[in-house]
């Protein structure tokens, strides 16, 4: 079992890009997506947002291999998906945690999925959650935890198994605003740290620009990619006080622009 | 406060029977001491723990076939949906049906022993265990299995790592109440059938017009019951903690 396990040596694995090829996605008679292309590059931080409806959780769940698309290919790295993969993880709007288990057993379930060793597990998760900011609480249920600190055990689930590409549902949508503001500065620090392609579904405009290298805005039912906007914004940008700036400002309300015509 | 409370129950319980008994609603009606006296009584002659062995067997026989069977039977019954869809319709009858009607029927087919209180205690406890662990599995969040997918866990593991866990409270809780229909069923048929057991020396008591002896069962009975279930509740509590 050893051998599935991805990046034996934790910390090497390099991103990878996905591109995704003209995918359109039908549920019954609604159209969700119609000819999709996107490009995300290697170890890219890139946002899909747009209307709701527009289906780029959809989408994201088709990058992941969780939802089959109808028409088209998606490739990450080599692979074409076809299903999950162990090269990439999934962070859910609404944590997706396991409510019998501890924060620590939580985190190593990716790897118990993936046959690592007791030993190694216990190690890497304690890793993982003292990365996130949740040291101390390893033997708590996700009961006892803020939806904030929740949504930290599931990323460090993600994190856990040391993917190369991180695919992010909504995940500070049900997160109070204070909690989130700190958490995306966390989420930056990480991710300067160990680059990994990440694609991030969000209705924040703000948090879509704070984060991303480049923004993708997809059209209302069908969904389509209406304009993709590049976020020129200084990293690192965790520490300094760039949504303050006129420049975030003037991103911000670039790309509400381009919503408000897409309502 | 809840101790009190049950201590106050208890005393009010016991002079609401002590005054029943002097009304008296009928000649027969024994009083709490007399009642006490005959099951000292019983216990010391061995009547009491020999019927109560011979009830145990029935018990543990039909109950323990119930969950050994029910649990994997509700299992399958949730994950492959054909098998649920029509095992339901007859979960569904046996639920709804006075179960008792079919005792004579298990007399016919397995004569007057262990085994056919037994069978009765099955029909009795069976269909809620299945129901539970079948609804269990109906309830697993569809988000953890996708969480798990996302993982690239195999058939296997989603059953174990999600599936199972996911419907361990209402499989427990199914279980509980299983035991409880388990002793109705065994009470049930040795009072309709069998010449031995708890439902036997209730039933021979009675037509000997020892009603203290009588009641005196009765009380063993629910003691033993309630015992039972509530050495359940805790196992179940203590698997279910990350609950509280």
């Amino acid at each position: 079992m050893a051998a599935r396990e991805p990046g034996a040596a934790a910390g090497t694995a390099a991103p990878l890009p996905i591109t995704v090829e003209a995918v359109s996605k039908a549920f019954g008679a609604v159209q969700a997506l119609v000819d999709v292309d996107v490009r995300v590059r290697a170890g890219e931080f890139l946002s899909l947002i747009g209307p709701s409806g527009c289906g780029k959780t959809t989408l994201l769940k088709i990058m992941a291999g969780l939802v089959p698309a109808d028409r088209g290919r998606v490739t990450i790295g080599e692979r074409v998906v076809t299903g999950p993969g162990q090269e990439c993880s999934v962070v859910f709007q609404d944590f997706a945690l396991l409510p019998w288990a501890t924060a620590q057993r939580n985190v190593e379930f990716g790897l118990l999925l993936r046959g690592v060793d007791p030993a190694a597990r216990a190690a890497r998760a304690r890793g993982a959650i003292a990365k996130v900011g949740l040291g101390g609480f390893e033997n708590a249920y996700p009961a006892q935890l803020s939806g904030g600190m929740q949504q930290r055990v599931g990323l460090a689930r993600a994190l856990a198994v040391n993917p190369r590409v991180l695919l992010m549902d909504e995940p500070f949508a049900s997160i109070d605003e204070q909690t989130r503001r700190v958490f995306q500065d966390d989420l930056l620090g990480l991710w300067s740290q160990e680059r990994k392609t990440v694609v991030l579904v969000t209705h924040s405009m703000e948090e879509a620009i704070y984060l991303s290298d480049r923004v993708v805005v997809l059209s209302p039912r069908p969904g389509r990619v209406h304009q993709t906007l590049d976020v020129p914004l200084p990293r690192p940008r965790e520490a300094g006080d760039v949504r303050a700036t006129a420049e975030f400002a003037r991103l911000v309300d670039g790309l509400w622009k381009v919503l408000r015509k897409l309502q | 406060m809840v101790l009190a409370l049950r201590a106050a129950s208890v005393v009010a319980f016991l002079l609401l029977w002590e005054w029943a008994a002097r009304v008296p609603i009928s000649f027969a009606f024994p009083s709490p001491g007399a009642t006490l006296a005959a099951l000292v009584a019983l216990v010391r002659s061995g009547a009491l723990p020999a019927a109560t062995l011979i009830s145990l067997q029935s018990l543990l026989l039909g109950f323990g076939a119930a969950v050994l069977i029910g649990v994997p039977l509700g299992l399958v019954m949730g994950v492959v949906r054909p098998v649920g869809r029509v095992g339901r319709v007859y979960l569904d009858l046996l639920i709804a049906l006075p179960t008792a009607a079919l005792v004579p029927l298990v007399i016919l087919s397995f004569g007057i022993n262990v085994l056919s209180s037994a069978v009765i205690v099955f029909v009795f406890s069976a269909p809620f265990v299945i129901m539970n662990a079948y609804g269990g599995v109906r309830d697993v969040r569809p988000r953890l299995v996708e969480m798990a997918r996302a993982f690239d866990a195999s058939w296997g593991q989603l059953f174990t790592r999600i599936v199972l866990p996911s419907a361990l409270p209402m499989i427990l809780a199914g279980i509980r109440y299983a035991l409880s229909r388990a002793f109705v069923g065994l009470i049930v048929a040795e009072l309709l059938l069998s010449p031995f057991g708890l439902g036997r020396l209730i039933m021979s008591s009675r037509s000997m017009f020892e009603h203290d002896r009588m009641f005196a069962t009765v009380l063993w009975t629910l003691l033993f019951a309630g015992t039972a279930l509530a050495a359940v509740a805790r196992v179940e509590a203590r698997l279910l903690r990350w609950r509280a």
